[in-house]
């Protein structure tokens, strides 16, 4: 468990970084906090000619306000952001969510970026970045785009994200602040990726659901946005909502797989069950035994 | 203990671990912190592929590489002949080659050595390295090894190691099917990945001709010198081993095998210091691992629900290279030992496969524990009476002993019944049950499982690395105390637990006293750390070394002072009279006498201030413990929650009461490891498919409760009235823990029988689903039922529309595939004449009468041994010769059959009834071998 041969190479600024990304033509690999491409690394499982060290770059680290929305830079550790003001008071179901990624260890390195960027499907980053709505800026030499969080994800760890491409800032919009949060994860032990894992926000109007966004994670090849739900629950009171029936909706969208650690039936019964549960706590419904 | 000691009492006590403050602070010294100028480094490029046939190398452009000192193959070590020895130091049963040698078995097997000059360099020169297989379809599981091609060229099956009867035993199996109630279930237990904290490594160090010196991490630096010693046998060559301090064993660590041996043989060959530390990968692929096994137990009960009779059919999972071939003949010997049982029968079985081979792991027959008590709870769900009550009605108890229990163990020491009483004690079952009859009306699932057990610990006397323990203590001339033990801490904290003994029998300040353990050049022989012995013998062995040496102080003292030995005592580090407080000294000024001035001493006396002794325990030492633990399962999700787990254990005499919770607690995490989540997987090509701790999964300490401690202990007969504690919770947590969730699903007329119970299962369960192996074994073969009607109506539609159908046998042989159908069909009839032929060839039968090269698969692994028979008429005589001695009998011929009884005392007094077949100058046959059913015997005619 020793990597292959690597350059490595550290630069200060994001244009030099984009520089090295354009010139290495597919070759180089960034790394931010390592907690997943270190072990990658050593099983040589990724095998990169040059490898990008992000942890310079002062720019891609931090948190912002934006115009109606807060910019999280990429290289912002998951404890510090778990930390940060901003974020506590305006996106409180993120700190929610990165709670559950890894250990309070990990965290100290892993990135909200890298974890963002990697692409894991059972993990919670992707899942939160696609339920918030983020925008996410990617930059290369030849200039910037921005795609939304829930057009990022092709496949398991594969996302748009071109070779020469760097995340550059996740921008959430922002939320009121009466919404309500909706997070559940099931995993065998604190700190795995999910067995079934659902996140979500709820925006109540008079009485009324006026916006909801919820997404999956571990339920398929990416996070899955819960688009049938969400629409169904729009213009509804919370009074005669049949969580169970929303479930199903959300459900029928997933697509979950049998593996080591549970089967795809496993998955579909009790995510069905957690969004009816996580739904009806987080609405106040009472539900029927 | 000893009256004339008043010191401070040490053992009992929860002192402080020694070795903590250089564990805890990184300055242990475990193989990998050993640096030896000029070593090179080893990486293997190992096998991609289960089963197949290596057809070339290529090891030119690694050779090439900057750094690359030698690429080595089973061609290069061949130089040196190097026997694989088992942990009883038997030759294994098969033949193994430290690299793959023509053929690879499992995935992960090692092929080509690569040494270079940092780990780094080794690796990348291994990804240069082609090699060429023909891979044949490997056999995987233990279904597979029933039917598929054997694993190992020559053998005829996959059987590994048989035990047992293998015929239908009509009378028991009459009990079985008249008894009033029959309890049956089929236990199947996933394979377990040993994952020590330290993974394997080893580092060679020849010294010149005279020593090697091995820093390996080992059970046991004295049993590796021994096996390295007889594997090699160098003539004028001692191999020193050397292992401070040890990260965990559970078992893999007994014995060198594959990857520490080819180290070793390289360094021998090059002349070079060589380091290999496994690193987690390989150690979740290429290290041998544990427990893939199935019991299928069959119990009869009376009305009462007293046992009437049991049969055990049991199979195990050897791989392809297994430690030693084996069958866990364990497993039955102590299934029923605890209980009143006036029938048991079994056959055991393992079985070869092209998955990675079979270690010793943490209590290796814990399956009986296991498979007894979840059937017992089952048994009283089914019969009707509480899971206490029937454990009550038929456990060994005080009042019963001395007996002997099943399979002809003497039970005189056993406590499980008692440690029940004294756990009920502390959980108040009846309390537990409203509450969870109440949690049940509100979807709330609780249960609490009971278990009960006892462990052979602390064998010694009757198998030959079972030893007894040595202990060298001396008074250092500045009257600080050292000790040499032939024990060896794997963490469990030898060097504190042994300290405490000798400041209790000495009379010293624990801080004065240091033990010494690791290095085979110093103290003597014993296995390590292995079968729960070492508190008992190691502790034992300090006892009485630390008394001789005590009894010489008192003479030293009382000639010094002119004393009555009767009135020395030693409290403190001081040698005080009594009566006469002004003839005080201290130890120093005694031991300074002792070493310096020997014409001080009484006259005769041996100067300075040393003793040893080697202790040899009773055969055995029983362990009894009774657990209970308390889950909740959520109904949503499956999970297990465990909310209480109580443990009473009579392990005797406790030496440090913190150590011992300490090893159960840590053998629990393991059960609930086993019971919980920790499965290692196969895929149908014998692919590993949980190679790293993200699929692997071992408990964290967030599956860890914190465990109660009722000590129920009772002095044992050994010395100090230890009894050993290094096994017991993960043979007895894990039938506690699945109790309490059959418990729990109890509404669910769950049947909790195929481990681990993943969140998955548990919810199939409550879904009134059957998981077992054998009902997936079902849809398997329904499916295929299904594939193959799905196949013969797709060819039936296929034929009405095809134009080969009634053509003559000719055109249809030009189709595709029809020809080499048809050439295949004449290669066998051919080869049926050959067989023909060759049968009527065959050497006539010649007699039996001469000498014998013989090989008896036995429960310690395979003995070999010499026949000689002279024949007369129908009568025989002769002799068996083996290591152990020679042993006359005189037995019947009738043709080519030659039967005879022979008695042994070792390892227990039993009539071996051998029948033997001979043809020509092959001989097989079987050796009954009373309660411990049938061996294999194999030979051939001696040259």
């Amino acid at each position: 468990m020793k990597p292959a041969p690597f350059d490595y190479m550290r630069p200060d600024t994001i244009e030099e970084a984009c520089a090295i990304l354009a010139e290495a033509g597919g070759g180089a690999t960034v790394i931010a906090g390592g907690q997943t491409l270190m072990p990658l690394l050593a099983l040589r499982m990724s095998q990169p000619f040059i490898l990008v060290d992000l942890s310079r770059i002062t720019a891609l680290r931090g948190v912002t306000r934006i115009a109606e929305a807060t910019r999280i830079g990429p290289m912002t550790t998951q404890n510090d952001a778990i930390a940060d003001a901003t974020l506590q008071s305006r996106l409180p179901l993120l700190v929610q969510a990165l709670r559950h990624v890894g250990h309070h260890q990990t965290r100290n390195r892993g990135t909200i970026g890298g974890s963002i960027a990697f692409g894991e499907p059972a993990a919670e980053s992707p899942a939160a970045a696609v339920a918030l709505g983020a925008t996410l800026e990617l930059r290369s030499v030849r200039g910037v785009r921005t795609v939304p969080a829930d057009e990022f994800y092709l496949g398991p760890y594969a996302t748009v994200i071109e070779p020469d491409e760097l995340l550059t800032a996740i921008d959430v919009p922002d939320w009121p602040a009466d919404s309500v949060p909706l997070f559940r994860e099931v995993a065998l032990r604190p700190g795995d990726f999910a067995l079934v894992g659902l996140i979500g926000s709820i925006v109540l109007e008079s009485g009324k659901i006026a916006r909801a966004s919820l997404a999956w994670f571990g339920m398929g090849a990416t996070p899955i946005k819960a688009r049938r739900a969400e629409d169904a629950l729009i213009g509804q009171s919370p009074d005669s909502l049949q969580p169970a029936l929303i479930a199903e909706l959300a459900i029928a969208e997933t697509d979950p797989f049998d593996d080591h650690h549970a089967t795809a039936d496993y998955r579909r019964t009790v995510g069905q069950r957690i969004f009816t549960r996580t739904l009806s706590e987080a609405l106040g419904i009472r539900q029927a035994a | 203990m000893n009256p004339t000691i008043n010191a401070a009492r040490f053992i009992g006590q929860r002192v402080p671990r020694k070795e903590d403050h250089r564990l805890l602070t990184g300055r242990g010294t475990f193989v990998d912190d050993v640096v030896v100028a000029g070593m090179l480094h080893v990486a293997f490029l190992r096998s991609p592929i289960a089963r197949g046939r290596i057809l070339s190398f290529d090891t030119a452009a690694a050779r090439a590489m900057p750094g690359v000192h030698a690429i080595l193959t089973a061609a290069d070590l061949s130089a040196l002949k190097i026997d694989m020895l088992s942990f009883f130091l038997a030759p294994a049963e098969i033949a193994i080659t430290p690299l793959a040698d023509g053929r690879v078995a499992y995935v992960g097997e090692p092929v080509v050595m690569v040494i270079a000059v940092d780990r780094y360099v080794a690796e990348d020169a291994t990804s240069l390295i082609e090699i060429d297989y023909d891979e044949e379809d490997p056999v995987v599981t233990i279904d597979d090894a029933r039917t598929g091609a054997p694993v190992h060229p020559g053998m005829d099956s996959n059987v590994a190691a048989a035990m047992g009867e293998d015929e239908i035993n009509e009378p028991l199996e009459a009990l079985l099917r008249d008894a009033p109630h029959l309890i049956s279930g089929t236990i199947t237990h996933q394979r377990i990945a040993q994952s020590p904290m330290e993974t394997r490594g080893v580092i060679v160090s020849p010294q010149g001709s005279e020593e090697i010196i091995v820093y390996i991490t080992c059970a046991s630096p004295h049993l590796i010198a021994r096996n390295l010693s007889m594997a090699f046998n160098l003539p004028n060559t001692n191999f020193r081993v050397i292992a401070k301090d040890v990260g965990g064993s559970f078992g893999l660590k007994n014995q060198p095998w594959k990857e520490e041996m080819a180290v070793i043989a390289a360094g021998i060959l090059l002349g070079r210091p060589l380091k290999w530390i496994e690193d987690r990968w390989e150690n979740l692929t290429g290290a041998n691992q544990a427990r893939e096994q199935e019991m299928t137990l069959r119990i009869a009960f009376d009305n009462d629900g007293k046992l009437l009779a049991s049969h055990a059919d049991y199979h195990l999972n050897n791989g392809a290279y297994p430690h030693g071939a084996d069958c866990n003949i364990a497993v039955v010997m102590f299934l029923w030992s605890a209980y009143k049982i006036p029938e048991f029968s079994f056959q055991t079985q393992g079985w070869f496969s092209n998955t990675a081979g079979l270690a010793a792991y943490r209590g290796p027959w814990a399956i009986e524990t296991l498979a007894r008590e979840v059937l017992l709870d089952e048994a009283a769900r089914k019969i009707g009476i509480d899971p206490i009550e029937i454990r009550r009605r038929n456990l060994i108890t005080r009042a019963d002993q001395p007996m002997v229990a099943s399979m002809g163990i003497p039970i005189d020491d056993i406590s499980p019944m008692e440690c029940l009483d004294k756990l009920l004690e502390v959980v108040d079952v009846a309390a537990f049950r409203i509450e969870q009859e109440a949690a049940r009306k509100e979807g709330r699932y609780l249960g609490i499982g009971f278990a009960t057990y006892i462990e052979p610990t602390g064998a010694a006397g009757s198998i030959n690395v079972m030893t007894g323990e040595l202990a060298h203590v001396q008074i250092e001339p500045t009257g600080k105390v050292t000790a040499i033990m032939s024990t060896h801490s794997q963490g469990h904290g030898t060097q504190t637990t042994m300290a405490q003994i000798f400041a209790e029998e000495l009379g010293v300040p624990f801080e004065d006293v240091t033990v010494h353990e690791g290095d085979s050049s110093r103290g003597g022989f014993s296995p390590g750390a292995a079968g729960s012995r070492q508190g008992v013998i190691g502790g034992g062995a300090s006892i009485k070394a630390a008394g001789l040496l005590r009894d010489k102080i008192k003479k030293v003292a009382a000639h010094l002072l002119n004393a009555n030995p009767d009135d020395v005592t030693i409290e403190g580090g001081m040698v005080r009279v009594r009566g006469a407080e002004e003839m005080t000294r201290s130890l120093r000024q005694i031991a300074e006498i002792a070493y310096g001035e020997p014409d001080r001493l009484p006259p005769g006396m041996e100067s300075g201030l040393e003793a040893q002794y080697r202790y040899n325990p009773p055969p055995m030492t029983f362990t009894s413990a009774a657990h209970a633990c308390i889950v909740e399962i959520d109904a949503e999700t499956g999970f297990v929650k465990i909310k209480r787990w109580v443990s009473s254990e009579d392990c005797g005499v406790m030496i440090n009461p913190a150590i011992v919770e300490g090893q159960i607690s840590g053998g629990l995490a393991q059960a609930i490891g086993t019971v919980l989540l920790e499965e290692f997987g196969y895929d149908d090509r014998g692919n590993p498919t949980t190679v790293t701790f993200k699929d692997y999964m071992l408990p964290a300490i967030s599956d860890v409760p914190d465990f109660e401690f009722v000590h129920a202990n009772t002095p044992s007969q050994a010395e100090g009235g230890f009894r050993g504690v290094g096994e017991g919770g993960c043979i007895i947590g894990p039938p506690t823990l699945v109790n309490a969730i059959a418990d729990a699903l109890s509404p669910f007329n769950a049947r909790c029988l195929d481990l681990p119970l993943t969140p998955s299962k548990i919810l199939q369960l409550m879904e009134g689903k059957d998981i077992s192996r054998a009902a997936q074994r079902q849809v398997k073969s329904d499916a295929a039922a299904a594939a193959a009607a799905a196949k013969a109506v797709a060819e039936k539609e296929v034929h009405i529309g095809s134009h080969g159908e009634g053509l003559p046998p000719m055109a249809a042989a030009m189709l595709p595939g029809g020809a080499d159908a048809a050439a295949l069909e004449a290669e066998s009839t051919e080869s049926e004449v050959h067989a023909d032929g060759s049968a009527t060839e065959a050497a006539p039968p010649s007699s039996p009468a001469g000498d014998w090269d013989c090989v008896m698969s036995t429960p310690m692994g395979p003995q070999t041994m010499k026949l000689h028979f002279d024949i007369e008429g129908d009568a025989v005589t002769g002799y068996t010769s083996s290591p152990d001695g020679t042993a006359e009998f005189t037995g019947i011929a009738l043709g080519n059959q030659i039967k005879f009884d022979l008695k042994v005392t070792k390892p227990m007094k039993i009539t071996l009834k051998y029948d033997i077949a001979i043809e020509g100058d092959v001989l097989a046959g079987k050796v009954k071998m009373g309660l411990f059913g049938t061996a294999k015997l194999k030979g051939s005619r001696a040259e």
